[in-house]
Parts: C-alpha cells; sequence; structure tokens
C-alpha cells in the first residue's frame, strides 16, 4: 500500500475534535459503524460471509482441498487463512506481490482463529498418514474505509463456522458440518489526538498514530495481540481498551451466532 | 473446448440444464456503487456470475514512464478470487488473467475518450467472486457501467456475450457445462447504438452457418443487457 500524504491540517483537526471528546462522523470514543453481516453468500464456496461495517466490506470463503498429513503428525489435517488486499478496495492498494500491511493482515487475522483452537485439527484427518483436509480460508477485501483487521476477523469466524465439509464431493464418505468449537472476535484500537478510538475509519487511520488488535475468545481468553505503527501507550490504556474489547467482542460473537441461527 | 463426455447439455426438447431454450439469455441484473470508497463501480450477476468492477480516477500516472503525452491510459486487471470456483484458485496473476486483462483494456480503450486526459491513468479493476462460464464477457460489461458511473466519457458502452455450440447445436450465452463440454465458444463485445464491436474471439469449431447464428443470439442477447445496464445507472422500471 502506498502511504498517501497525510495533511497535519487532518491531524490536528482530528486531534482538536478529541480534545472535545468528539469524533468527526459524531460516534463516541468506543462507538463502532454499524455492522452487517450475511453468511453463505458465495455459491461456490464451502462456507462463506460478508461483512460490512460502514463503507468497509470484505468477503471471507472457505475451501477444502485433500492433503498429506506432514510425517510428524500423521494425524492431523491443515488450516492456511489468506488474507488479500487487492487495488480493487481502494486507491491506495496497488497490483503486485503482497504488500507488508497486508501481510500483516493475513498473518494477525489467522493468529487469531488458529490460537483460539477453535478447530481441532485432529478431525481433519480421514486416513492417518495418508489423507487429511486442508480448510482454507480466503479473506478478500471489496472496499477499504478503514478497519479492515476487524472485517476480516468477523468475516473469517463468520465463513469458517457456517463451512461444510464436502466428503461427497472428494468421495470421501457424508458431507457434515465442519466442527468449529470457540468462536474468536478481534476488536481494534487506534490512537488519535492522543486517545484510543475503537473501530476508525480510512480518514482516523490516515490522521493517527499507533494501532492494538486484541482476538478475544469464547470466557474473554486472549488469543492474538499485535500492535502496529509508530507510537507509545500506557499500561493504563491498554487496560482500558482491553475492557471495552471484552464487551464489544462479546456483542459480535452473538451477531455471529445468532446469523448462523438463521440459517 | 472438451469433447462431449458423459453430459447431455440441452435434453430432447430443446431444454438446457439451466431450463433455458437455445436462445435464451440468462438472467442479468446489475447494480452501480456496490465499492463505496471507488470513483465508480459496478456488480453483475449473471446467471451464477458475481462480478464486481471498480474503477479510480482519472489520477497521476505514475511511474512516469507509463504515461502517454496525448491520452491517459487505462490500468485494467481481471482477477478471480480464491473462492470464486469449484476448486480454488491460488491468488496471483496467472497467464489467463493476463490475457484477459489486456483484450478488456483494449476493448475498453475503443469506446473512453481517453484523449480527454492526456498523461493521467484510469484504473479499473474487475474481481471475478463467483464464476459460472462467461466471466471475461461479465467482466467487460461490468468494467463498462463501471466508468459510466465514474463519469468517464465514452462513446458508448461495451456490451459482451458469448453463445457457441454445444452437441451441434447453437446456443445463446453458454453456461458452465455447455462451456465446459461444447464444442466451440464466441465471446463477442459489442456497441449497443451502432453493432459494432470492440472484442471478439473465439475457440472450437463452427461451420460458416452455425458462426453466422452464433453471431445474432450475440447482437441480441447484447440489446436485452444494455438495457439492464441503462437501468442500473439511470433508475426507473426494468
Amino acid at each position: 500500500m502506498s502511504i498517501p500524504l497525510v495533511p497535519n491540517l487532518l491531524r490536528a483537526h482530528l486531534a482538536e475534535l478529541a480534545a472535545e471528546d468528539k469524533r468527526h462522523d459524531g460516534r463516541g470514543q468506543f462507538q463502532g459503524r454499524d455492522v452487517e453481516l450475511e453468511i453463505n453468500c458465495l455459491p461456490r464456496a464451502e462456507g462463506s460471509a460478508r461483512v460490512r461495517m460502514g463503507d468497509t466490506i470484505v468477503l471471507a470463503g472457505v475451501k477444502f482441498q485433500i492433503m498429506t498429513p506432514y510425517p510428524d503428525r500423521p494425524n492431523e489435517g491443515g488450516l492456511m487463512c489468506s488474507a488479500e488486499v487487492r487495488p480493487v478496495a481502494g486507491r491506495n492498494w496497488e497490483a503486485g506481490p503482497p504488500s507488508a500491511e497486508s501481510i500483516e493482515l493475513g498473518r494477525v487475522v489467522d493468529r487469531g482463529i488458529r490460537e483460539s483452537g477453535c478447530i481441532n485439527t485432529e478431525d481433519l484427518c480421514i486416513i492417518p498418514g495418508e489423507k487429511a483436509w486442508q480448510v482454507i480460508l480466503d479473506v478478500f477485501a471489496i472496499s477499504d474505509d478503514g478497519n479492515l483487521f476487524d472485517a476480516f476477523g468477523l468475516a473469517a469466524i463468520a465463513a469458517l463456522r457456517s463451512a461444510t465439509v464436502p466428503a461427497e464431493r472428494f468421495e470421501v464418505g457424508e458431507d457434515m458440518p465442519l466442527d468449529v468449537s470457540k468462536t474468536p472476535i478481534m476488536c481494534s484500537y487506534h490512537k488519535i489526538g492522543g486517545r484510543f478510538v475503537y473501530d476508525a475509519d480510512k480518514r482516523e487511520e490516515l490522521g493517527g498514530d499507533e494501532r492494538i488488535h486484541i482476538t478475544l475468545g469464547d470466557d474473554d481468553h486472549v488469543h492474538s495481540l499485535q500492535k502496529g505503527l509508530k507510537g507509545i501507550f500506557t499500561a493504563a490504556e491498554f487496560a482500558e481498551i482491553n475492557e471495552q474489547a471484552r464487551s464489544r467482542c462479546a456483542e459480535l460473537r452473538d451477531l455471529v451466532n445468532n446469523a448462523l441461527e438463521g440459517e | 473446448m472438451g469433447g462431449y463426455g458423459d453430459v447431455q447439455c440441452i435434453d430432447e426438447n430443446g431444454i438446457r440444464l439451466d431450463g433455458r431454450t437455445k436462445d435464451e439469455v440468462r438472467p442479468v441484473s446489475i447494480e452501480t456503487g456496490v465499492v463505496p470508497v471507488a470513483d465508480g463501480s459496478a456488480r453483475i450477476r449473471w446467471g451464477l456470475n458475481d462480478c464486481i468492477a471498480a474503477v479510480y480516477g482519472p489520477m497521476e500516472a505514475h511511474p512516469r514512464k507509463i504515461q502517454r503525452q496525448d491520452r491517459a491510459v487505462l490500468d485494467v486487471r481481471y482477477n478471480m478470487a480464491p473462492f470464486s470456483t469449484t476448486d480454488r484458485i491460488r491468488p496471483g496473476f496467472n497467464r489467463r488473467s493476463r490475457e484477459i486483462s489486456k483484450v478488456t483494456a483494449e476493448a475498453l480503450e475503443s469506446v473512453v475518450l481517453t484523449e480527454l486526459y492526456p498523461r493521467s491513468k484510469i484504473r479499473v479493476e474487475i474481481e471475478i467472486i463467483c464464476a459460472e462460464a462467461g466471466t471475461r464477457c461479465a467482466g467487460i460489461t461490468a468494467a463498462s457501467v463501471a466508468l459510466a458511473h465514474a463519469g468517464i466519457p465514452m462513446t458508448d458502452m461495451v456490451v459482451s456475450v458469448a453463445s457457441g455450440k454445444v452437441h451441434d447445436i447453437v446456443v445463446c450465452d453458454l453456461n458452465k457445462e455447455e462451456d465446459n463440454y461444447g464444442e466451440a465458444d464466441l465471446p463477442m463485445g459489442i456497441l449497443p447504438n451502432t453493432g459494432e464491436l470492440v472484442f471478439l474471439q473465439m475457440d472450437g469449431d463452427l461451420s460458416p452457418e452455425q458462426f453466422q447464428e452464433a453471431w445474432d443470439y450475440n447482437m441480441e442477447a447484447a440489446q436485452i443487457i444494455h438495457k439492464e445496464m441503462v437501468r442500473a445507472l439511470k433508475g426507473g422500471d426494468e
């Protein structure tokens, strides 16, 4: 991603608003944009989700392949998570090999899902040492108006939870739902004008400083953390956003559960 | 073209696998503004095809060596999302997507008034979200609507559609099975107001009479699809 010139005026404007406890679009400090979640929206994927947060729109699709288990783990399949931000998603995203920003995005989303243990790789074994399922989760940005991290994280877990193992197509048994035992959710906070806000949009990302991504699983267990960009934060600041993340993750987890129940 | 295989694409009553007769187009619906951060965008759903096109620009062309002193350059990318097909597609450019991007750019350059924007670049991004035969046609059609939605001056929009032949019968707007098992595929890019062409490919085997029939099917289909393109841009009834 090419970093556009950031007018100092934008930084100063956002800082002035922050001093008055305001944001440029009128939201409160920890208020997110409206979230739309649609599942099973991609006919060629075995599980899928579409997330819209303001003008940020992403898709996630799950595909399955048969793999040979690794020799040191003959009873396990695999999970691969790949995130792509192609130039369709915004004027500053460029064609070519994945940028550092998009690789970071993919890896942070991957860690949150993988480390929560929501997928038991031993469940993916078909014949020990010979055949196992490889679950491939592709997350794809359609429109980037800020906070792709949270949109990717939400679409990723919703797509996984909606997935069906296509055993009949591969002639290895009957189709069955993919067993996903937990629902890890990511919440991201950006420091803008000296304070952290939740769910920054593109303007806030451009005129802000560091960001912190927190992925919480069921029971508020922490599964991944990432601090990005230049900036310094205190223990007290972290404690505050961690507290905020607990309640927001719970709300978003309910959103995922409700969308799946509606199927 | 893969030969007959075991798949019977048309039954004894002349009905195709998706219920169409040989001269019918798949259902087409188009909407605009689907990529809110882009300068113009469109989504076309055409049968099971689901394609998004976004336009950015005109903007500064860099690096400078790509600039043209007398016109804008069109930077077109066609890409299939990893989850758009039955077997996952590995991300990244391949020979097929590079060729389709090239012919798409050349088709669109034939209608965009690029001379109005010297030394600039117009980016056209085509993403196939779900594929069911005819994705290059869906991409060109969606890109035309996205360019119009972005307010880029054009002499006409390009409507692209592919007819072909299966079991020695010429059929309009090939579906997936017909594309896989049929004997010919004729995609065309048509300017609906004049009947002129800006894009043409063909592979397979057609007699002169069959070629003419497929050609005529494409011309008729283009008028139907063009109505939906105009409706999507101008609103109003279908």
